[in-house]
């Protein structure tokens, strides 16, 4: 397994964001998605993701309903709603644009300064 | 309950958060169980799985902390919060907060009081069915230059019969009754009116009924109580239906009582039919009022009316030259008040808009003693939004403390109010009194407590708050903690409020100063009597009785000269006399027109004119007026002798400048009664007020022109309370069955002919003073040494 990444600040957001867009989950079921997207790469402090839930959904961008888990456990589960997803959108977005400036900065050999 | 659905909904925020935090434990839970299931069929034990689980989580506490702050404050934990340190604030520094409260309370609470009087008259509709088409009819005679007169009982048959523009009209008459059973004997207020009484207004009596319609034919002897004297005298006792009464020495019977609000329109204690044989013989004084059609405009009945009027003159020529005046009755009973009170409202208002600069003053000063705390905490990153708030939330609080007292004041203050503004407003040129309503404090008046308070606290919580967040967190904190103090800006903004403050209190404080001497003038005033040790009563004779001895004059002059002996053998009294007006009571006038009878006619259209006394012969003795020239009444000025009259001496200087007025003769207006000469010149009397000048007054002996209604004036070292019982059954040893009303002393008279100016007079004073505290603590703060070194 190689060495796991830390994860950049503000980028939890959007993790979070894209695991509940792919359908409704309850808090671990979203770092278990995050890990398995990412193949155990990222390092995700587990107490840090609760203060991320409630951060968005205080900003409307998910919602937040009781239900029974798969273990037949009382669980909270997470939806994105409309404004979530047109904000995961605009996040992805920046964030490939942003990749895209970084990466051509890093890649700029000494000839082309 | 208005305080349980508050305590419910304070229950509610407090359980929604209880809520919150167990769901949030419940969620963190579930997430550590599941994992540590998961480790478990990863085959970790039990117990290990759980501890792994924990450790992983990381810090609980911190992340269950991180997630409150994640989902924001809710605005009702803000609220809290910033009541909560709001009053932290101001219980630090408790002379600000109290003298800050202090101001507020003088404000609002002079401002709700003023609004219960304005709300009590001018903004309560009157409670009756469908008031608003009320008309009020009067008769005018233009060329004698009355507006408003009463009308005639046959001009109230004519109409009746005639006017197709009203569905109904009503007629009615004060006055005052003499009860003399059951019970000790008493002056009652009075109502005659035509038995369409209770439809025409929509009655709907407390027990029993009104008058029926054909109770109006001839003369029933039926009585229907106002509510207030059937629970005063009754005891509010619903069997007094079908007891008897006696009324002006008549048997009447109970037959109902009104609803309590009706008294708004007519405070009578008594209500009773018209003699049908009487209303065609009343003469004038009546009043009367039409309901109009719904279909009919007060235009088109007055053209109506006009018409009608002209055919009244042609059958009944003594009614030429009249006129027929509408006024709808919602309009007649405020006109003589609106502009008052609502003069009187804009100037409290501006009393509560100097006491709002005030604090809004203090409390920009407080800010800006307080600019390093804001410094700190905007550093700390408090928004700018968040410490306005915090500061409105202060002021808010401050506002509403000062309005709780205030309501106090007002409380306090509503009665003394009520003495100010009287419950009936006499209407010039007719026999009618507009009556106001009872002022007492309403839900209402609280309601604009609160609203005003809320809008004081925002209004002068904003300018400070914004004021104090102008400043440079950086700059301020390197100044050294002192704050915008230091800076130019902020100095010249201190300056010119501190200069502004103290121009507005030298203003108040030279107003009031001004007051103050004004009426110390009037107190010193010398009324041309002295106002010392007197006692004044009325007494009415029952002279409306059908068998009354009273029907014959010489029989009420002869009457009042017993009880006026009988009251002058009491010990401890001085002297006594009765007169027909007593000064300074604001009692209706009574004025007429005279002519010499030695000078030559004045021109057309000129009149010469006096008030008019009927008075015993030892009034003059008893009010301590003094007698410049001639003599006084005696005993023997009397029907049977030359009619003679006292003048005084504004009138002798004013109608006759170059002569001597004794020996002259007057002629009263009507012309068929001998001329009356002059004997006497007394001092002249502020008989209409205290800041008024003496009036040309001619005083008639009251044995050569009997009045049913005289007051006794009585001077006595003795206090009221001790030596009143003697009087009245020095009086009641003549006639048993004599009331005797409007017990007053000379000295109440005159503090309420002076009230209006006190009232003004003290809350100037008070607020000058404040405004010249607040200005010197203004001043002093700015020139304190500590604040000033960086400047």
């Amino acid at each position: 397994m190689d060495k796991q990444l830390e994860l950049l600040q503000g980028t939890l957001d959007m993790l979070i964001l894209k695991a509940a867009s792919l359908g409704p989950l309850h808090g671990y079921g979203i770092l278990l998605r995050i890990q398995q997207i990412s193949k155990d790469r990222l390092e995700i402090q587990q107490g840090s993701l609760y203060p991320a839930l409630y951060r968005l959904e205080h900003q409307g961008w998910i919602t937040s309903e009781w239900g029974e888990s798969e273990n037949k456990r009382k669980a909270k589960y997470y939806q994105l709603t409309t404004a979530g997803k047109r904000r995961l959108l605009t996040e992805t977005e920046n964030w490939n644009r942003m990749a895209e400036v970084i990466a051509g900065i890093l890649g700029t050999k000494p000839e082309e300064v | 309950m208005r305080l349980g659905s508050q305590f419910q909904s304070w229950m509610r925020a407090v359980m929604g958060r209880a809520r919150m935090e167990s769901d949030m434990d419940a969620e963190l839970r579930f997430h550590m169980e599941t994992y540590a299931d998961d480790l478990q069929r990863q085959g970790v034990a039990h117990e290990e799985a759980l501890r792994r689980a924990r450790i992983e989580f990381g810090g609980v506490e911190r992340a269950k902390e991180e997630c409150r702050e994640a989902r924001g404050i809710s605005f009702l934990e803000t609220l809290l919060q910033d009541l909560h340190y709001g009053m932290r604030a101001l219980a630090k520094s408790p002379g600000f907060t109290a003298i800050a409260v202090l101001t507020l309370a003088l404000g609002i609470g002079a401002n709700t009081a003023i609004f219960n009087v304005v709300n009590a008259t001018l903004l309560q509709p009157l409670p009756i069915r469908e008031g608003s088409r009320l008309v009020v009819i009067w008769i005018s005679n233009l060329e004698h230059g009355w507006s408003r007169i009463g009308p005639a009982g046959q001009d109230y048959l004519d109409w009746k019969e005639q006017c197709k523009s009203f569905d109904d009209l009503f007629m009615f008459e004060h006055g005052t009754g003499t009860v003399t059973a059951p019970g000790e004997p008493e002056q009652v207020a009075g109502l005659r009116v035509t038995t369409n009484f209770g439809d025409f207004f929509g009655i709907k009596p407390v027990v029993g009924r009104t008058f029926r319609l054909e109770e109006g034919a001839g003369r029933h002897n039926y009585a229907v109580l106002g509510y207030g004297y059937w629970q005063r005298k009754f005891a509010g006792d619903p069997s007094v239906l079908g007891r008897g009464m006696t009324l002006n020495g008549e048997e009447y019977t109970i037959i109902g009582v009104l609803p309590p609000d009706f008294a708004a329109l007519f405070p009578a204690d008594l209500v009773v039919p018209f003699d049908t044989d009487w209303i065609k013989g009343a003469d004038s004084d009546l009043g009367v009022f039409g309901r109009l059609k719904p279909a009919s405009m007060l235009k088109e009945a007055s053209g109506e009316m006009s018409v009608i009027a002209g055919r009244i003159a042609n059958a009944r020529p003594s009614r030429k030259g009249l006129g027929v005046v509408l006024v709808p009755l919602e309009d007649a009973r405020l006109e003589y008040l609106r502009p008052a009170l609502l003069v009187l409202l804009g100037a409290v208002g501006f009393v509560l808009l100097i006491s709002c600069a005030n604090v809004g003053n203090l409390m920009l000063a407080r800010s800006i003693a307080r600019q390093r705390e804001i410094s700190i905490r905007m550093a700390l990153g408090a928004g700018r939004l968040r410490l306005i708030r915090q500061f409105l939330t202060e002021s808010t609080i401050l506002a509403l403390l000062g309005g709780g007292v205030g309501a106090l004041l007002a409380l306090w203050s509503t009665h003394f109010l009520a003495i100010l503004v009287p419950s009936r407003i006499p209407v010039p040129n007719a026999a009618d009194k507009v009556t106001l309503p009872g002022i007492h404090m309403t839900g209402k008046a609280f309601a604009f407590t609160v609203v005003v308070s809320l809008l004081t606290g925002i209004i002068f919580g904003l300018v400070p708050a914004l004021q104090s967040l102008h400043c440079n967190v950086n700059e301020t904190l390197k100044e050294g903690g002192r704050g915008f103090v230091s800076s130019l800006r902020g100095n010249r903004t201190r300056s010119t409020l501190v200069i502004v403050e103290s121009a507005l209190a030298f203003v108040l404080v030279l107003g009031a100063g001004l007051m103050i001497k004004s009426f110390w003038h009037l107190l010193q005033a010398n009324p041309g009597f002295r106002p010392d040790h007197l006692l004044t009563l009325r007494i009415k004779l029952p002279a409306d009785a059908k068998d009354s001895q009273y029907r014959e004059p010489r029989n009420q002059a002869d009457t009042f000269r017993r009880f006026l002996t009988s009251v002058e053998a009491v010990p401890g009294i001085q002297a006594a006399a009765f007169t027909q007006i007593v000064p300074l009571s604001q009692d209706e006038m009574d004025m007429g027109y005279f002519l010499v009878k030695e000078n030559p006619p004045v021109a057309p259209g000129e009149h010469l004119a006096a008030d008019y006394r009927d008075i015993t012969p030892n009034y003059f003795a008893t009010m301590g007026i003094p007698l410049i020239k001639g003599r006084i009444f005696s005993a023997q000025d009397d029907l049977d002798h030359p009619r003679v009259v006292v003048i005084d001496e504004t009138l002798a200087r004013r109608f006759f400048p170059n002569e001597d007025p004794i020996g002259k003769h007057l002629q009263v207006p009507d012309a068929t009664r001998p001329a009356r000469e002059i004997v006497g010149i007394v001092g002249g009397v502020r008989d209409t007020g205290f800041d008024q000048q003496p009036r040309p007054t001619i005083y008639f002996p009251s044995l050569q022109s009997p009045n049913q209604t005289m007051s006794l004036v009585v001077r006595t070292s003795l206090p009221p309370g001790a030596i009143l019982p003697t009087i009245k059954s020095a009086i009641w040893s003549v006639d048993k069955n004599q009331p005797v009303f409007d017990v007053k002393s000379m000295d109440e008279i005159i503090s309420g002919n002076v009230s209006a100016q006190r009232l003004a007079f003290l809350l100037l004073g008070i607020f000058a003073f404040l405004a010249l505290a607040l200005a010197a603590i203004g001043i002093w703060r700015h020139f304190l040494p500590g604040e000033r070194a960086n400047a």
